[in-house]
């Protein structure tokens, strides 16, 4: 089930009724049966997958806590990861490594027959994947205790707002939770309310008002002049931003009024002064769920300079892979990887010349910013592009500057439509760039520009939120 | 639950502060619409005065070039042909400029839009608040966000053509003409077989739209436009399904009327030059009353 679709807006005052009727395990069952029903409106079938996935970590996390031999224990973790790496690896990633391995086997002239299978992708896997592997580590680590209610439990890992496409909301966070009753609260019901308009704008009507304009050229991008492509690759970095921050900022509204705290999931990524600022402000969930459970034990940056780079560089690449079963995810992870890299290498440098020239913060920082920015919008085009020749084919016509002219463009209507969107959107994040007590009052007329923005500049065509296919 | 009586008091405010904005935005964005120089909002606002009306599709709007009309007849035109302009659209735009402007001396019909689909329909949602006839047939085509347009005054102006009427605000929308050539490479493509089928649903509405414009003494002219040899195509079915609808109708087929690539934006569109020397055709077939010095 979508956010944005018509049968969330029937299933959505049904839950809440159901929610706040109940009280203790009977409101456990409701959050989990929802659950159920929201995730198995798009297919029933992996319902099993879902539950199955939630059984075997509830009983390797009991065993873990009860083991007491650092041997069985190993095994015992061991078995989660590769049984949830399993699941991962056969749905999201087995035609990808088949594929990938009959090329090779073509480069090398051995012509190996490699069949793949029609796989379907599990709506959401990479999420509770990720989110149930790090409750089984950490319980391995003894910084979570097992959680001994099965319902509790099955609830955690299949809780709707979160399932299909985060944030990753760890067990050390959303467990406690699980364990009370959460009253209704006015304050936060209003806080959740206006983050739940704010997350239907971005995605209703910037996400989806630049999709169509995105799509045209990223699918034809031999038709389209230097200045539309240049477009087209601005409005991807805005299209996903507002579309998962939409997606997350929906979520985790809903959860506020629920009673839960999720904490954030992105915070105006696109004003960061350098990649390792980004990476702070960028799904943050996944982020640091990588830097967890990934980096540091890789080692972090405690090996030396090399190992470091080799840590960011190998988190960065699976990242990359995290986001879907193609060479292109590999080579933005890749990307963001040298970023990282190059910026602890060249970092002191830029620092000491700005000092020594005496250039102005301000100025200084609007220079970052911009070349963050882009170097981000460069990284994106892999992401977005089917191939690495799209990828190409996009980047070189823009190096070549053929024909930089507005007048080139296809759609100016929609295209000045799209970047004034873009622009009222980066004079919000600036405007509410420091938390304050907003009034109820305030938070009423937020909330009904945020309608009257929608029903005037809304993309009502039901489009599916990006993140789902990761 | 004070704090659920406190929501329930902060809810019922906003949405009445939503509905009340609803209803002043929506007023506003009207008054701006019909403000417009926008082809359509000039229908609805009335006054008028043009002697030569054009309506199709995208063929429409790129052969009959308007200033070029003016030019040659020294009369007023004005241009309503919109890309995939069907004819029950086109029908529902003439009946309502009829009603609020001078009737126009020609009405010329670009008739291969009788192929047209109804994709422009749930664009004109913009306009149905002004107009019965376009209020009908997008409620018929898209009921759910018809009665979701009535209950949000302001979800029709959530449109491409409520853009479009922002944009020509202060200036007219008739400079619409391609002025690229044809790419070598469309140019010199095989020719096509191609054979345009109309639809029964536009046939029917021109049977209906012809005769209506002829009781009142407005003299109509079916034309076919020039297509690029590129996509030469037959026209038999257009004029035989025209012929059954629209009884004593000719239709003036000028399909492969230009032979000269350099006249094309693409396959089946004219560049200026094209609409120029195919509006000069008119003029000496007598289609078009044009001023002598022209001839």
């Amino acid at each position: 089930m979508l956010f944005n679709s018509f049968a969330f807006l029937i299933f959505l005052p049904l839950f809440l009724i159901g929610y706040w009727a109940t009280r203790g395990r009977a409101r456990l069952w409701v959050m989990f049966l929802a659950s159920l029903v929201f995730y198995g409106w798009w297919d029933w079938r992996f319902l099993f997958l879902l539950l199955f996935s939630a059984l075997v970590d509830y009983s390797l996390g009991l065993l873990l806590e009860n083991e007491q031999d650092d041997a069985a224990r190993h095994r015992l973790i061991v078995l989660s990861i590769v049984v949830n790496l399993g699941l991962l690896g056969f749905f999201k990633y087995f035609n990808f490594f088949a594929d990938s391995a009959a090329q090779l086997s073509d480069a090398l002239g051995l012509h190996v027959t490699w069949n793949t299978l029609r796989i379907v992708l599990p709506v959401g896997i990479s999420f509770y994947v990720f989110k149930t592997m790090s409750y089984t580590i950490d319980v391995y680590r003894r910084t979570q205790r097992a959680e001994r209610d099965l319902l509790r439990f099955a609830t955690f890992v299949v809780f709707f707002p979160e399932l299909v496409a985060g944030p990753i909301v760890r067990a050390s966070r959303l467990l406690p939770q699980l364990t009370r009753d959460h009253g209704f609260d006015y304050e936060r019901a209003l806080s959740g309310l206006t983050l739940i308009c704010a997350g239907y704008v971005r995605k209703v009507v910037v996400a989806d008002s630049l999709a169509p304009l995105v799509d045209v050229r990223f699918a034809h991008p031999e038709a389209h002049s230097a200045m539309s492509l240049l477009i087209g690759v601005y409005f991807y970095a805005f299209q996903i931003y507002c579309d998962f921050s939409g997606y997350s900022s929906i979520a985790i509204g809903l959860a506020r009024i629920l009673g839960f705290d999720f904490g954030i999931n992105f915070d105006r990524p696109y004003f960061s002064r350098s990649f390792s600022e980004f990476w702070t402000r960028w799904h943050i969930s996944l982020s640091s769920w990588l830097r967890d459970y990934l980096y540091i034990p890789l080692g972090g940056n405690r090996g030396g300079t090399l190992f470091t780079f080799r840590n960011l560089m190998t988190t960065m690449l699976l990242g990359g892979l995290w986001h879907g079963a193609r060479w292109t995810f590999v080579a933005w992870g890749g990307l963001h990887g040298l970023y990282l890299v190059s910026q602890r290498l060249i970092g002191p440098s830029y620092q000491r010349v700005v000092k020594s020239l005496r250039v102005p913060l301000l100025v200084s920082n609007a220079f970052l910013i911009l070349l963050v920015f882009h170097l981000t919008c460069f990284a994106w085009v892999f992401f977005r592009a089917q191939s690495f020749q799209d990828a190409w084919q996009i980047l070189s016509n823009i190096a070549a500057m053929r024909d930089m002219s507005f007048a080139s463009v296809d759609n100016k209507i929609l295209v000045l439509k799209g970047a004034m969107l873009i622009a009222g959107l980066l004079l919000v994040e600036l405007l509410t760039w420091k938390p304050r007590q907003v009034s109820p009052a305030r938070r009423l007329v937020f909330a009904a520009a945020c309608i009257w923005i929608l029903l005037l500049f809304g993309s009502f065509s039901g489009n599916t939120f990006i993140y789902f296919q990761f | 639950m004070r704090d659920a009586k406190r929501f329930a008091v902060w809810f019922t405010l906003l949405a009445i502060v939503v509905i009340a904005g609803d209803r002043i935005g929506a007023f506003v964005c009207s008054r701006v619409l019909v403000s417009s120089q926008f082809r359509f909002s000039r229908v609805y606002r009335g006054g008028s005065n043009a002697d030569v009306l054009v309506i199709g599709d995208s063929r429409g709007v790129h052969s009959f070039y308007a200033p070029a009309i003016e030019q040659l007849t020294g009369r007023p035109a004005l241009n309503l042909s919109y890309n995939s302009m069907s004819m029950p659209i086109a029908e529902a735009l003439l009946s309502d400029y009829l009603e609020r402007n001078p009737k126009p001396r020609i009405v010329i019909i670009e008739t291969t839009c009788v192929v047209v689909d109804r994709g422009l329909i749930s664009e004109l949602r913009t306009y149905a608040g002004l107009s019965k006839r376009l209020e009908a047939l997008y409620a018929r085509e898209h009921p759910s966000a018809a009665a979701a347009g009535r209950l949000f005054r302001l979800l029709p102006y959530d449109s491409e053509f409520f853009l479009r009427a922002l944009a020509y605000l202060r200036r007219s929308d008739q400079d619409w003409i391609n002025r690229n050539v044809i790419a070598p490479q469309l140019a010199a493509g095989p020719r096509g077989r191609w054979s345009p089928r109309p639809h029964q649903e536009n046939l029917d509405a021109l049977g209906r739209l012809v005769p209506m414009l002829r009781s009142r003494g407005i003299d109509v002219k079916l034309v076919i436009a020039p297509y690029h040899r590129s996509v030469m195509v037959d026209m038999n079915e257009i004029t035989d399904g025209v012929a059954r609808s629209v009884p004593g109708a000719r239709v003036l087929n000028y399909a492969d009327a230009i032979a000269d690539s350099r006249h094309f934006a693409d396959g089946v569109h004219m560049n200026a030059d094209g609409s120029n020397i195919f509006l000069r055709m008119l003029c000496r077939d007598g289609v078009l009353q044009c001023q002598p010095i022209i001839h």
